[in-house]
């Protein structure tokens, strides 16, 4: 029998003789063991037995070669290779845990950021996409030009879409629509009103051209009915909950009885219009009698038109100037006089064309006159695409500088490994395979982050993005860019690295790290420049909507309550008893009636011209004309310039005008206008063109200076307030410190003059900003991403910092012992760098010069940025890169030499 | 008799694949014992050509290992997989075309 030290024996001898892996030792021992006791069974003694086994496996060369050929057979599986370089990988990641650390983490906030601002772009570009016939839906715009006047709009008049579709059979479908503000709506048995700001009157076409779902109803004959009104899913839910809409009946505005025709899926979120009541443009209320007007020249009506397969809108739009001549000229001629022709107007350097403008360029490409909602900017897209890119590369460039600076601590990696016959394929496999793998932890942190940071981006951009979890595109993707941006920020350091010469490097000859410097300079730099450059874009920004928001404004933004749909209070009266009611609240000073305000609200453009003078393209002003009462110019304390404001006390007020500063140059009124009188059309003959003979006349009876009622990317257009009745709103200034006090007393005497009606209120200074939204929220997001974009290139500088303070511990050492200070090693350090981020602004200057300048062509009131905000970005970014570095300069100053000079 | 390696060396793979098709579980000087055994001592298997053949049928997929410890010792058994149970039959019927063939060739009588 074989005992325990008989086992052991073999044991040793075998690892004496050189077998050692794992698994050929374990099974050698075995089959040994196993004969031997085999032998020494038929007698033999244990040393002989081994001795005779010994000799069969031909002793210790025999033994070798069992050993070789079965390491051989296992190195051929090329699950080994893979995992031997991914244990390698792994100990290398393990090994220089603070490197990896600055490599994932700026890599994954890159990623992150990228992912979001891609969700955005996606978003942004699938803007109704949601059509099936997307692409033969055009939408009608008209451009006119006159005088000093410049109009685009993006609507027409009531009569073009039915003219077009007749003569041009191209023309499949076209569909109306007409927006007239918001509606207090109630159930017919209701007595509650709710105000809806998405109803539009619009023609039976309208589900026929836009891939709207009808859930109930028919959507051929829906609409086709006068007083027929169409609801979306939501409003069927809020008005008729737990039953069927179909067949109900709506109020709207207290006055309109409507009967629901369709119910219909509500309509995408990624659209340019959410309407949710769609009222039939047939029968006798009076937007129904207007759609069905034949004037071309009063332009209310948003028009689409739904062309034929394999029609061509480009073909289509060349056709406009006939179909300009042949409907608008005799119109435009009988309101002018005779001597009007189209060719004449056209040839003096005028301008009336109509265009087409495709469904899906709406939301990126268009802002013009008319539009139904806010729409995006193709602008922005590019913004952010460029900032995501930006950011991209700033964590790839870490990722890279990090890499190579490293080198040095694998030189002698990469020699040994050559020596021992590695091949540079497969030196470059290695450090491919370690990048993608840091890549690849960085993705799942990056999506865990970015699903993380989704509802506060959504917040500031005004979306409802999401991570797209249970797309198989958006997997493939992600693992498309992993494998790419792995082998981008791999792919440098790897050739680098597998180029080193064995001889060299295991001799110590190679320059190691630093003396490459070149292209790693030029990363950082490149760095800093995007970094530098988004600090100035930032605070650019900043300050323009800044400038916006304090310029003077021409009238008093602070402290004035605006009361909405003042209508309700109808008959009118009562809106002047409200306001008197309301005037008697402690602290409110004054009040105006009027739906015209300088922020986003009514607008009503009629053309003028001086009272005398025949009417003619070139002396006609399209003025904007607003009906305001007595209080008006108080109340929104605007300041008189010439003459007097409107008052009670002059019956012939009725009849006169006030203008803006803007107004009189274009009126040529001379020096005094006070007295004057200008003159419009007052009426429309049968066919709906208006009437030469109903004129009516105003009489100036002051100036008021300019006063921004849009936004300040548009100058001041000529205005005039006129004293009529409107009562889309009631403004009121108070002077309380207590706000809520003063709503609370108008709320109540709201509820006594109109039970049932919604109280809405908004404050002025709030309904101004709110134009600027875009502006803030695009400022908000930019400032994010580049901060986000400076954090990660710091990140990398605090790295290489690190790395090169790491490689000149020794330099240090002999420097402290022959005297020198901590502060002159600080600067030591820092100088190579700061000499890279002075060069950094050099560059990122004229860019961001050119830059700003572009970004603010497209406002007419700008800021002026001075040569102090460059500075600024330059020196804010030289201190946080200064203080990035220092700390680890400043380790390294503070470091005793005795430690680093001790040990060789 | 016994005879040549040269001999061997093609019908090594086939001979290991048998014997575990027959008996199961096994390991590697079980194989050479059971191989001497069926044939009466004239082939023996040098440990120096089992190994390796094992080790590329279990790199191929052919086998897979079970380890047991045996007192101080690890001892490691063979065992076929599916797919290495219809590799040894087909081992085997192209090894018997093959003799047929050689008797052929060879212009001999099988008994």
């Amino acid at each position: 029998m074989l005992t325990n030290e008989h086992i052991d024996y073999i044991i040793k001898d075998l690892n004496y003789r050189g077998i050692v892996a794992d698994d050929i030792q374990d099974e050698l021992i075995d089959h040994v063991c196993s004969s031997v006791e085999e032998q020494m069974n038929g007698g033999e003694k244990f040393i002989d037995a081994y001795s005779k086994i010994l000799k069969s496996f031909g002793h210790t060369n025999g033994l070798r070669e069992i050993q070789k050929k079965s390491i051989q057979v296992e190195n051929q599986k090329t699950k080994n290779m893979i995992k031997n370089y991914l244990t390698i990988a792994w100990r290398n990641f393990r090994k220089q845990s603070f490197y990896s650390f600055i490599n994932v983490a700026g890599l994954a906030v890159g990623i992150a950021a990228c992912l979001v601002i891609v969700l955005f772009i996606i978003d942004e570009l699938s803007y109704d996409s949601y059509n099936t016939k997307a692409n033969r839906i055009y939408r009608v715009n008209e451009e006119i030009k006159f005088g000093g006047n410049h109009i685009k709009l993006c609507v027409s008049g009531a009569p073009t879409a039915n003219a077009l579709q007749q003569d041009y059979p191209e023309i499949e479908a076209a569909v109306r629509f007409r927006g007239y503000g918001s509606y207090l709506v109630k159930p017919a048995n209701g007595t509650q009103n709710i105000k809806e700001q998405n109803v539009i009157w619009t023609d039976s076409t309208f589900f026929k051209i836009f891939s709207v779902k009808v859930l109930e109803g028919n959507p051929i004959t829906a609409l086709k009915e006068p007083a027929s009104i169409a609801i979306s899913k939501r409003m069927a839910q809020k008005y008729f909950p737990g039953k069927s809409a179909l067949g109900e009946s709506l109020i709207l505005d207290n006055k309109y009885n409507a009967k629901i025709t369709a119910v219909y899926e509500d309509i995408p979120r990624a659209s340019h219009f959410h309407f949710d009541i769609l009222i039939a443009q047939v029968g006798d209320w009076p937007a129904a009698k207007e759609a069905q007007s034949q004037t071309f020249l009063s332009e209310n009506f948003n028009t689409y038109l739904l062309l034929k397969e394999g029609a061509n809108a480009r073909a289509l739009e060349k056709k406009f100037p006939g179909f300009l001549k042949k409907y608008f000229g005799p119109q435009i001629a009988s309101a002018l006089g005779s001597e009007f022709t189209m060719e004449k107007f056209l040839a003096t350097g005028n301008k009336w064309e109509l265009t087409l403008t495709a469904l899906k360029d709406i939301h990126l490409h268009s802002d013009l006159t008319g539009e139904f909602e806010p729409n995006g900017n193709i602008t922005y897209v590019y913004l952010f695409g460029i900032i995501a890119a930006f950011i991209l590369a700033i964590a790839c460039i870490n990722f890279m500088n990090l890499s190579t600076a490293r080198s040095s601590n694998r030189a002698k990696e990469v020699g040994v490994r050559k020596v021992m016959g590695s091949l540079r394929s497969h030196l470059v496999r290695q450090f491919l395979t370690e990048s993608v793998l840091v890549t690849l932890l960085s993705f799942i942190i990056a999506i865990g982050l970015a699903y993380l940071l989704l509802p506060y981006f959504n917040d500031l951009a005004l979306k409802q993005l999401e991570l797209p979890l249970t797309s198989p595109v958006f997997y493939l993707t992600l693992i498309g860019s992993l494998l790419l941006i792995g082998l981008m920020a791999g792919v440098y350091p790897s050739f680098f690295l597998s180029a080193f010469k064995p001889v060299n490097v295991l001799k110590g000859h190679v320059a190691l790290g630093m003396k490459s410097g070149f292209i790693r300079s030029a990363l950082v730099v490149f760095q800093f420049v995007i970094s530098i450059f988004l600090i100035i874009g930032a605070i650019t920004v900043n300050r323009q909507l800044n400038f916006i928001q304090n310029k003077k404004l021409g009238f008093e933004k602070n402290q004035v309550i605006i009361i909405h749909d003042a209508y309700a209070l109808r008959p009118f009266p009562n809106v002047q008893a409200f306001k008197t009611e309301v005037l008697k609240v402690p602290g409110v000073a004054n009040g105006t009636i009027s739906g015209f305000l300088p922020v986003n609200s009514d607008r009503n453009n009629n053309t003028y011209w001086k009272e005398g003078n025949q009417p003619t393209p070139n002396n006609l002003v399209s003025l904007q004309s607003w009906s305001v009462d007595t209080d008006y110019i108080e109340t929104m304390g605007m300041k008189i310039k010439i003459g007097r404001g409107f008052s009670k006390e002059f019956i012939s007020d009725s009849s006169a005008v006030i203008l803006n500063e803007a107004a009189i140059p274009m009126f040529s009124l001379g020096e005094n206008p006070i007295g004057q009188k200008i003159s419009t059309f007052n009426g429309n003959r049968p066919d709906g063109s208006p009437d030469p003979k109903q004129l009516k006349s105003w009489t100036i009876i002051g100036v008021i200076e300019n006063f921004h009622f849009s936004t300040m990317k548009e100058g001041i257009t000529p205005l005039g307030l006129l004293l009529n009745k409107s009562d889309g709103n009631v403004s009121f200034k108070f002077n309380s410190a207590n706000t809520n006090e003063v709503i609370q007393s108008i709320e109540k005497v709201w509820k006594q003059l109109a039970p049932g009606q919604p109280f809405q209120y908004s404050f002025l200074d709030e309904d101004f900003g709110r134009m600027y939204t875009t502006e803030q929220r695009l400022a908000k997001i930019f400032f994010t991403f580049a901060g986000l974009a400076i954090i990660i290139a710091c990140l990398g500088l605090f790295a290489l910092t690190a790395f090169t303070a790491e490689q000149r511990t020794k330099e240090i050492g002999i420097r402290k012992v022959l005297g020198a200070s901590v502060g002159g090693i600080v600067v030591l350090l820092s100088k190579e760098f700061g000499k890279l981020i002075l060069i950094s602004f050099a560059l990122a200057a004229p860019l961001a010069w050119y830059a700003v300048n572009w970004w603010l062509k497209s406002y007419t009131y700008k800021v002026e940025i001075g040569i102090p905000v460059y500075l600024l970005a330059g020196i804010g970014a030289f201190i946080v890169a200064w203080l990035t570095m220092s700390y680890q300069s400043m380790k390294a100053a503070l470091s005793n030499p005795v430690n680093s000079l001790r040990s060789e | 008799m016994t005879h040549s390696s040269e001999l061997l060396k093609g019908t090594l793979q086939t001979i290991v694949l048998k014997v575990l098709k027959d008996h199961g579980k096994t390991y590697g000087y079980e194989i050479t014992q059971r191989v001497k055994e069926l044939s009466d001592g004239s082939i023996v298997l040098t440990e120096g050509a089992l190994y390796p053949t094992l080790h590329k049928l279990e790199a191929e997929g052919l086998l897979k290992t079970e380890r047991v410890l045996i007192g101080k010792r690890v001892r490691k058994y063979y065992v076929l997989t599916p797919l290495g149970k219809s590799e040894a039959r087909e081992r085997v019927i192209e090894f018997v075309d093959f003799i047929k063939t050689m008797s052929t060739v060879l212009q001999v009588q099988m008994s």
